[in-house]
């Protein structure tokens, strides 16, 4: 435990000595920010169905950032090691691989984590500026953060992997956005498909759609199918990760 | 300390370390000498816990290299080539989270990073960034990682590769130093540096071992031919009767100076013919003022080594 520690602290550290983090950050907070505004328009213009958390964290310019984050926050992680040949150092002192997988998938899930404070200060900025007139429904903001967290595991899980395949930083980012990418569009294209196709068809692949899931946490209802779903998945990306790394020793 | 037995390590399709076999007791300096190529690198990553062997057994301070990596690598300081470092940290930093990293805390950890600082000439560098540091500062910093914790056997994949020649001296001095508490098993191409630093000398030429001994004997067993340099003043055909004498392959005349004639005399491996010279030249009345007997450098071996090989 003590190992994953040391290894975390640094991992940490290295996020926010490289000038990555904070530009994943400054564009997360733009785009934060620009949503923030369009839905204080949407709201201001006329009465709307939805609180201000649906019309923040629903519209396209939210998906925006989504795709964004998850490569320039992996991408470094195990193809840089890799590059610059610190595997042989890190793999000769002794540790296990488990803690060099968790520690770096850890620090950039508390990354990612940071990423969306300011766009939680935006809402304490409304409360403050209205005197309490606009309505934040309480539920719905858990319910957002949540999935946002869930979804986070999911996608930084699969940027982890795409990072321990190979050394080269582009190519991880290029496959972590690609895999990222297609999933969401897989449960995109039922969406969009979806009254043509059997009832039951719409069902299953609600389960990983994740538009879907987004609307329905966003509306303050907190579902623990989407959640066990990420989080499992997340653990297999994390568990094909570990055995990417520990390739080297296996023997024929 | 290290035990191998019949170690293999084949990658696909190619056999980079074939049936190897040797021991390393305590307290020895060991070089491992070879070609580029030769599986230097490849034994090293394997008895530093890095990766498995194919099939054969080592132990390093009685741990074995695949079912107790862990343990063993707490036991090891290993240096591997190039000596790679995460070059956006500073260089006591960087020791530092080495150090917690091979379990060291607290004072102890103060004490030895500021120790192997001052030891390998650091301690001026100490908040410069790896990233900006010269190749030989960096050897040093991966140098210090290796012993910071102290352990009993050091692993050095070419510990002075790349440094210029006041800086590999110090190096040298540095493992010299080192001797009594620490085992070294240390690889290079560099003839120089096994007689100038090792006790033992392991060769090793695709994947095979070659020969295993001190460095004086491994020069004077092998067969490369030795020169004997003469400075010498005379009479008649004086190649040819050197040449005469038993032993010598080839006698032949390299200079002229101001009436001494500079000879080179090539012999067979083993065959001292000083003495023979010496009466052939009371004989015939010659002045010798300077006769040396050069033995042939390890370079010489090596390349006699590589051009006997059997295999290719």
């Amino acid at each position: 435990m003590r190992t994953f520690w040391v290894l975390f602290k640094k991992e940490l550290r290295a996020f926010f000595i490289s000038p990555v983090a904070y530009i994943v950050l400054a564009l997360v907070m733009i785009l934060s920010g620009y949503s923030f505004r369009a839905a204080l328009s949407v709201l201001e213009s006329a009465p709307s169905e939805g609180s201000i958390v649906t019309w923040i964290f629903q519209p396209n310019w939210f998906w925006l950032s989504y795709f964004f984050v998850f490569p320039l926050l992996t991408m470094r992680l195990f193809a840089e090691e890799k590059k610059m040949g610190t595997f042989e150092t890190l793999f000769t002192a002794p540790v296990h691989a488990w803690q060099v997988v968790w520690s770096k998938y850890l620090a950039a899930l508390l990354v990612y984590c940071v990423l969306w404070v300011p766009s939680y200060i935006n809402f304490q900025f409304v409360d403050w500026i209205t005197a309490g007139a606009v309505e934040i429904p309480a539920g719905a903001l858990k319910g957002s953060y949540l999935i946002l967290l869930a979804m986070g595991m999911f996608n930084l899980a699969i940027g982890c992997f795409a990072s321990s395949l190979t050394s080269n930083q582009i190519v991880a980012a290029i496959v972590s956005f690609t895999l990222s990418l297609l999933h969401f569009l897989a449960g995109l294209f039922i969406m969009v498909v979806g009254r043509k196709v059997s009832e039951s068809f719409v069902d299953i692949t609600n389960y990983f759609a994740s538009m879907e899931h987004i609307r329905t946490f966003t509306s303050g209802l907190i579902d623990t199918r989407p959640l066990v779903y990420y989080t499992s998945l997340a653990l297999l990306f994390l568990a094909l990760t570990h055995q990417v790394i520990e390739f080297r020793r296996w023997r024929p | 300390m290290i035990e191998v037995q019949d170690l293999t390590k084949q990658y696909a399709g190619r056999t980079a370390v074939d049936h190897v076999s040797f021991k390393v007791e305590p307290g020895e300096i060991v070089g491992f000498l070879g070609p580029n190529g030769a599986g230097k690198s490849t034994t090293m990553r394997i008895l530093s816990g890095y990766m498995p062997p194919t099939s054969g057994t080592a132990r390093v301070n009685g741990f074995d290299v695949f079912q107790q990596s862990i343990e063993l690598r707490k036991s090891v300081g290993y240096m591997p080539e190039m000596a790679p470092l995460y070059t956006e940290m500073r260089v006591k930093e960087y020791l530092n989270f080495r150090a917690e990293l091979k379990g060291l805390s607290g004072k102890k950890l103060r004490f030895r990073v500021g120790e192997v600082m001052e030891l390998c000439a650091l301690t001026d560098m100490r908040r410069r960034l790896i990233g900006n540091l010269s190749k030989g500062y960096r050897q040093r910093v991966a140098l210090a990682d290796a012993l910071v914790h102290q352990p009993p056997l050091l692993i050095l994949d070419e510990p002075t590769n790349g440094l210029d020649p006041v800086q590999i001296r110090q190096v040298r001095e540095l493992l010299r130093s080192l001797r009594p508490a620490h085992t070294i098993l240390l690889s290079t191409h560099i003839l120089q540096e096994v007689e100038a630093v090792c006790d033992r000398v392991i060769m090793i030429h695709r994947g095979r071992i070659r020969a295993v001994d001190t460095p004086e004997n491994l020069t004077r067993k092998l067969r490369a031919a030795s020169v004997v340099q003469l400075e010498m003043q005379g009479e008649g055909e004086i190649t040819n009767l050197i040449e005469s004498l038993p032993g010598v392959r080839k006698a032949t005349l390299d200079t002229v100076q101001e009436g001494w004639l500079y000879l080179s005399v090539r012999v067979e491996a083993r065959h001292d013919v000083r003495e023979a010279l010496m009466e052939l030249a009371l004989k015939q009345q010659w002045k010798i003022r300077e006769m040396h007997w050069q033995l042939p450098s390890l370079e010489d071996v090596f390349v006699d080594l590589a051009a006997s090989d059997p295999s290719k």
